[in-house]
């Protein structure tokens, strides 16, 4: 019986933490999210919708559907200054976000759920 | 009534006939000296007010759009240039800068009367303040972000490939540093909407 209970509240803590993440998934702070990307220029190479220099959020989003690295791989390309590839065949480092108070991961990731949402 | 132009008269001709006392020349050397002091103090109180220090005196700069400005490049960055309040809001020519300093007044009505004197209240009047700023910078082709830049000191090898494309093309079609600008220095206000 004690077991029993143990395995019960094992099961609830893990049942728990799912609806916990799956909420904190569902919790995108859309306003935050694009605010960060007004401030950062990143509307003057991307709408959501259509394709500028760079591809439309929609069109990022699809692509990185159901993939589990799709998170880190974005923070990684838009904090690292990684080379980009622009339509016309020319590569040049991609914008790096700037955040306030500066390196805000928290920040960061919710701009990239709420690209991955699009 | 009727004897009242009669001393505006007699008032008028005593001003026009010079003093019996001092010589013309004196009353002349007087005016020009004493003219000299009242311009150079003058001019000494509007250079403090281009200080950086004056501009956060009040805690409605201080607490807001300063800390902001802190965190930007203009505030500190690779080549220790350090771009202050003044540099992008005074203008640097005599009569705009008469004109922006008697508006600056209308900060100070703001301050007696408490405009912004909350984050709450700052926030809920930013998108005024900064259209207004806007309006202003926009009016005069951004000319004071290009007393520092321009688009031909732009190194076509040095500037990324994409901004100098924007800026050949924002300087074709006549755009203005403001144009596409905007938050430089500070938060966008939540309402701004990009153009798309
Ligand atoms: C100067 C234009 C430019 C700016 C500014 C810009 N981007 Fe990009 N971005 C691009 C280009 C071009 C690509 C395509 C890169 C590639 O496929 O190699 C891209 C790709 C991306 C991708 C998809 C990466 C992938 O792996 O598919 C994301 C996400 C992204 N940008 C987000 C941002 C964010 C967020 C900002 C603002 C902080 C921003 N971009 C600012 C041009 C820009
Ligand atoms: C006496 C306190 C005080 C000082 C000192 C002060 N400000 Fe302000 N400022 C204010 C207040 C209050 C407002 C809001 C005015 C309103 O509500 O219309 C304001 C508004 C502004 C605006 C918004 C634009 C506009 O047209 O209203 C700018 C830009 C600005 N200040 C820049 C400066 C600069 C630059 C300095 C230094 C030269 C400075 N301020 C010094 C209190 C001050
Ligand atoms: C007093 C001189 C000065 C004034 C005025 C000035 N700037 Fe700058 N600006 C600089 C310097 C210096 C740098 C570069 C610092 C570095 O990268 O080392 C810079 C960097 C920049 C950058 C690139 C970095 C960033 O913040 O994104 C932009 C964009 C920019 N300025 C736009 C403007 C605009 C728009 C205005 C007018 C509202 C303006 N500047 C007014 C001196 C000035
Ligand atoms: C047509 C729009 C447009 C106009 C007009 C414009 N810019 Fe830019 N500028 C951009 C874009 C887009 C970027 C890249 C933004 C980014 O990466 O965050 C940029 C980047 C910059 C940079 C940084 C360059 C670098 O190598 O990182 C500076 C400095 C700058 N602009 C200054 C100015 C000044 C000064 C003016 C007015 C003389 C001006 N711009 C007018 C669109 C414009
Ligand atoms: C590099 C240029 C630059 C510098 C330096 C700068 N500002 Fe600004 N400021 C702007 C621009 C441009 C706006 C118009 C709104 C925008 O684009 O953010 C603005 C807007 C404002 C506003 C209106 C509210 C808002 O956020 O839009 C206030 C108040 C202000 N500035 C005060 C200051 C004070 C005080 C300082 C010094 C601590 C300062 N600014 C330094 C360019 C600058």
């Amino acid at each position: 019986m004690r077991i029993c209970n143990r395995n019960r509240v094992a099961v609830f803590a893990v049942a728990a933490s799912w609806l916990f993440s799956g909420a904190a998934l569902a919790a995108v702070d859309v306003d935050g999210a694009k605010a960060l990307a007004k401030q950062n220029n990143c509307f003057k190479c991307h709408s959501i919708t259509t394709e500028l220099d760079g591809p439309a959020y929609k069109k990022v989003a699809e692509k990185y559907r159901g993939k589990a690295t799709a998170e880190n791989r974005l923070i990684e390309h838009i904090t690292s200054g990684e080379k980009a590839k622009f339509a016309d065949g020319h590569e040049e480092e991609h914008k790096i976000v700037k955040t306030s108070p500066p390196k805000d991961k928290a920040q960061i990731k919710n701009l990239v759920q709420w690209i991955l949402a699009q | 009534m009727h004897r009242r132009p009669n001393v505006i008269h007699r008032c008028w001709t005593a001003l026009k006939r010079p003093s019996a006392k001092h010589s013309l020349l004196a009353l002349l050397a007087l005016g020009f000296f004493s003219g000299i002091i009242f311009w150079g103090a003058f001019n000494t109180g509007m250079e403090a007010t281009n200080t950086l220090e004056f501009c956060i005196g009040c805690h409605e700069m201080r607490d807001t759009v300063y800390q902001e400005y802190k965190e930007t490049t203009h505030y500190s960055n690779r080549s220790g240039v350090r771009v202050i309040c003044s540099d992008c809001h005074v203008p640097k020519d005599w009569t705009h800068k008469m004109w922006r300093k008697t508006k600056a007044s209308m900060e100070i009505w703001g301050w007696l009367t408490g405009t912004i004197n909350t984050k709450q209240k700052f926030e809920a009047k930013r998108m005024e303040l900064a259209t207004r700023e806007w309006e202003r910078m926009k009016a005069r082709d951004s000319i004071e972000c290009r007393n520092c830049h321009s688009y031909d000191a732009m190194s076509s090898e040095l500037q990324k490939f994409t901004p100098y494309k924007k800026h050949m093309e924002g300087m074709a079609a006549g755009k203005s540093c403001i144009d596409c600008h905007k938050g430089v220095a500070h938060k966008l206000p939540k309402e701004y909407e990009e153009p798309m």
